[in-house]
């Protein structure tokens, strides 16, 4: 009993110390800035750490920027292509070989010098790493000088290009398999610490070729939403991603932000009509009502997507007309009206009517009814799913809601819509989704679709030598005025909204231009932080 | 002789449960409806298909499943646990990185929270249905049916948001490098994710203390030793601490892994980085070879607890001694 009593006094004595010790707050970055001076750190909470470390080889940085590591080119606020370790690039004719020519003032920050060989390290280390980093175009590199690199192409693909913005450079001369927890690199940051599972202590690199960033220390802290949330309200942090369930809490001096994304959700609508036919594994292929376009294009017409998104994202949202909403690829002819009377005539005109007076049309027998499947847990998918389905009745058609798990989804997408969302800054998104030769395959194309005339023209874009001209037939794939796979044209999918992603950012600072966001909610606004400020 | 055959006895029943374990880990995680490329690749992230057979290929998924678990239990056999898939590191490199994090943290709650509760449940017993003891129990009942990271969660609102005694989570300060930190500043760092533990396994013992009490104080030879006169302070060390300690050492032993669950949700509240959020990041990555290794260490754990449970018993209690041998 004794030795109880002894050991219960001795942790109060050590907490009340503890207590004592920390008060004066030495332990943490204080938010106090004097007045003739301006703060030029940060703290955030941005979501989750990468697991395999801070290496561009396993895929650090594809999300937003590397930070730590610079790339040969990367994407500016308007998601155009400029040279950042490479000034220019050149590409032959037949599009197959792309020459990089490198700046040659930029540093590692251990002051080795950056040349053409860690390029090609970094590269073919990538390319064997069998991870994220997907470099199956790439048939081989080599350095044609210290500062020239050559690439060779097994196949023509011009959006390659935004591969290659984002894959940092890493130094050939000190990487080992611990590389990623102590990374080095000509980044615009300078790597300073890693505390796994909890924070990233990056500085300033002061020797940076480019702009030196303004902030001098960041703290980057990874946490879940709603500790973060609590975490913002005791003051202790500058930045912090929430989510919009989260997001009626007032902090005080901080402002809710909200980022415009790509984040997109739609629907996939077999195109094809179910004849029996099964994949190779042996689930169904094919629908008979969505293989009717009257139904798929009275969908994108008939569902009013400004209030599925008043609905289901509290407003944080914008609709949605392709997969790839305001980037430089996008057309933008292919923005409806919602327009019920418009999808009821539709369906009037192609003799799906309602005769029996049971609220669903019916043509030839055939009920306008199916299923409409999402990934069980996902609440806003739920959401959108039951929004769709609710607004589908007016239309009469009749949608029946199904939450699964992916693995049942694996078996079903083929013969079933399913809500779905994608969202890479890559317009290679475009040809995976809709490209004849992933008909069937995978996520990318469940609804078989496959058009000769869209086919040719993601061809030509990938063969493109230029980006413009690159852009202009993406847009055609979308929309030539006779075909595409937008509402326009043949409407596989029904794009519905772009999530936005929401940020809790401190009152004075300024994160700069941010480019349209991917999928990934979290690292993406960092992205440009070497350009962010405090606004006195 | 006897003990160590005993010993023995146990052990090679700790080897026969780690392999049921790692026969039934392999089988359900293999067999989940969670596609690890999938998860690893995440949504929205355009990998061509020849990729995605790479990293398949990589992770040994293209191999049957029975050829899996061969390859994996050989290469345990030699001691090795494999590769983690996400971390990409060596699996034991990735646990023992993490483990003293969540060993610190289960130890001083599993300590803490059996002396506390123990010493609560001779109070309520002592004093029962008193006010005081009607307060302790209403206490106790109230964090049973409490999840645990809701007690984190009003922890952090009480006494960082409000009071702005403790930090909001991890085990080291904010934006300092390692060597400008001090041991005071981690063990201030583990007082509110321990406490929290503490508090929910503290009336587990209690309860159960109070009511093997309240059983001693009535049994006939408590009656007769207060007849003799013997005075309370005897009567607390000789009749009710010996009939009492034993069953309240067996129940905090036995909730070990009760301890380890609770330890999981406490690390994800705090963003305290242990074996917790590690076993959450395996099982929904996917990563086999790190879920059955963590799992692995897991049921060691365990059944060390138990074990340890069973051998204070025969050390205390000579009539299971003499059962046992």
């Amino acid at each position: 009993m004794k030795k109880n009593y002894l050991l219960l006094i001795l942790s109060i004595v050590i907490m009340l110390l503890s207590v004592t010790s920390c008060s004066n707050d030495s332990g943490d970055l204080t938010n106090v800035v004097n007045e003739n001076e301006t703060k030029d750190t940060i703290v955030m909470a941005i979501g989750s750490e990468p697991d395999e470390g801070f290496n561009p080889i396993y895929g650090w940085g594809r999300y937003g920027s590397p930070l730590i590591q610079s790339t040969l080119v990367e994407t500016n606020a308007n998601m155009e292509i400029v040279g950042d370790l490479a000034t220019d690039y050149t590409i032959s004719d037949d599009s197959l070989t792309w020459t990089f020519n490198l700046r040659e003032n930029a540093y590692f920050t251990d002051g080795e010098l950056v040349t053409a060989d860690d390029v090609v390290f970094t590269y073919e280390k990538a390319k064997e790493s069998n991870s994220i980093v997907d470099l199956t175009v790439l048939e081989s590199i080599k350095a044609v000088d210290e500062f020239t690199v050559q690439m060779k192409l097994s196949r023509p693909e011009s959006a390659f290009i935004y591969s290659i913005s984002k894959t940092g450079i890493v130094p050939e001369h000190v990487y080992d398999n611990e590389y990623g927890e102590k990374p080095i690199g000509s980044g615009p940051f300078k790597f300073v610490q890693w505390d796994k599972g909890q924070q990233l202590i990056l500085e300033a690199n002061e020797e940076y070729y480019g702009n030196i960033p303004e902030m001098k220390k960041v703290v980057i802290l990874f946490m879940e939403e709603d500790a973060a949330l609590i975490a913002a309200q005791t003051g202790t942090l500058d930045v912090a991603m929430t989510v919009p369930s989260m997001s009626s809490v007032e902090i005080e001096g901080m402002n809710l932000y909200s980022a415009d994304t790509i984040d997109n959700r739609g629907i996939t609508l077999p195109v094809v009509s179910n004849e029996g036919k099964t994949t190779s594994e042996g689930y169904p292929i094919g629908n008979d009502v969505t293989s009717d376009i009257a139904i798929r294009r009275a969908l994108s017409y008939g569902l009013d997507r400004n209030k599925m998104i008043e609905d289901v994202l509290s407003g944080y949202g914008v609709p949605a007309y392709t997969e790839a909403d305001n980037m430089p690829w996008f057309n933008e002819d292919c923005i409806i009206e919602y327009d019920i009377e418009n999808a009821k005539s539709i369906l009037e005109e192609t003799g799906w009517i309602d005769s029996d007076n049971d609220g669903i049309r019916e043509k030839d027998g055939l009920k306008a009814e199916f299923s409409l499947i999402y990934a069980a847990g996902d609440s806003v998918r739920q959401g959108l799913a039951l929004s769709a389905s609710n607004q589908a009745k007016d239309l009469g058609i009749s949608i029946k809601v199904e939450g699964l798990s992916w693995d049942e989804i694996d078996k079903r997408m083929f013969r079933d819509p399913v809500l779905m969302g994608w969202g890479d800054q890559t317009p290679m998104e475009t040809y995976m989704l809709y490209h004849s030769s992933n008909k069937g395959v995978d996520y990318y194309n469940p609804e078989n679709y496959s058009n000769e005339i869209v086919d040719k023209y993601m061809e030509q874009a990938l063969e493109a030598t230029d980006s413009q001209i690159a852009n202009e037939l993406w847009k055609k794939a979308q929309w030539d005025g006779k075909t595409g796979t937008s509402t326009l044209g043949d409407s596989p999918w029904v794009w519905l909204v772009n999530i936005d992603h929401l940020y809790y950012v401190k009152e004075g600072l300024d994160v700069g231009q941010q480019k349209i966001h991917p999928h990934g909610h979290a690292w993406p606004l960092a992205a440009n932080l070497r350009d962010w400020k405090w606004i006195k | 002789m006897n003990i160590f055959k005993y010993i023995m006895f146990n052990f090679s029943r700790m080897i026969i449960l780690i392999i049921l374990v790692c026969i039934v880990t392999f089988t359900l995680v293999v067999n989940s409806p969670i596609d690890p490329i999938r998860q690893y690749i995440g949504e929205g992230n355009t990998v061509s298909i020849e990729q995605r057979g790479e990293i398949e290929k990589y992770w040994g998924l293209d191999e049957s499943k029975i050829d899996r678990f061969i390859n994996w239990s050989s290469n345990l056999l030699k001691g090795d646990l494999g590769e983690s898939l996400i971390f990409r590191k060596s699996v034991i490199s990735v646990i023992s990185e993490r483990a003293i994090n969540s060993l610190f943290l289960m130890v001083s709650a599993f300590i803490l929270s059996g002396m506390v509760g123990y010493i609560l449940g001779l109070i309520m017993g002592k004093y029962r249905d008193s006010l005081l003891d009607k307060i302790i129990k209403s206490i106790c009942i109230t964090f049973t049916a409490t999840p645990t990271f809701w007690v984190g969660i009003l922890m952090l609102i009480i006494f960082s948001v409000k009071l702005k005694i403790f930090p909001i989570g991890f085990s080291v300060p904010i934006g300092i490098t390692t060597d400008n930190i001090n041991i005071l500043e981690k063990i201030h760092h583990a007082i509110l994710p321990i406490i929290t533990l503490t508090l929910v396994f503290v009336p587990n013992v209690a309860m159960h203390t109070r009511s093997k009490t309240i059983e001693v104080l009535q049994s006939d030879y408590v009656l007769f030793a207060i007849a003799k006169g013997e005075s309370e302070k005897s009567i607390l060390k000789n009749h009710i601490f010996k009939n009492t300690v034993l069953p309240a050492v067996t129940i905090q032993f036995g909730s070990f892994s009760e301890i380890f669950g609770g330890s999981v949700l406490a690390e994800s509240v705090f963003s305290y980085p242990g074996l917790g959020s590690t076993v959450v990041q395996a099982g929904l990555g996917g990563d086999i070879p790190l879920l059955l290794g963590t799992t692995i260490i897991t049921a060691i754990f365990v059944f060390m607890g138990n074990f340890i449970a069973d051998i204070l018993h025969m050390a205390m209690n000579p009539m299971i001694r003499e059962e046992k041998v």
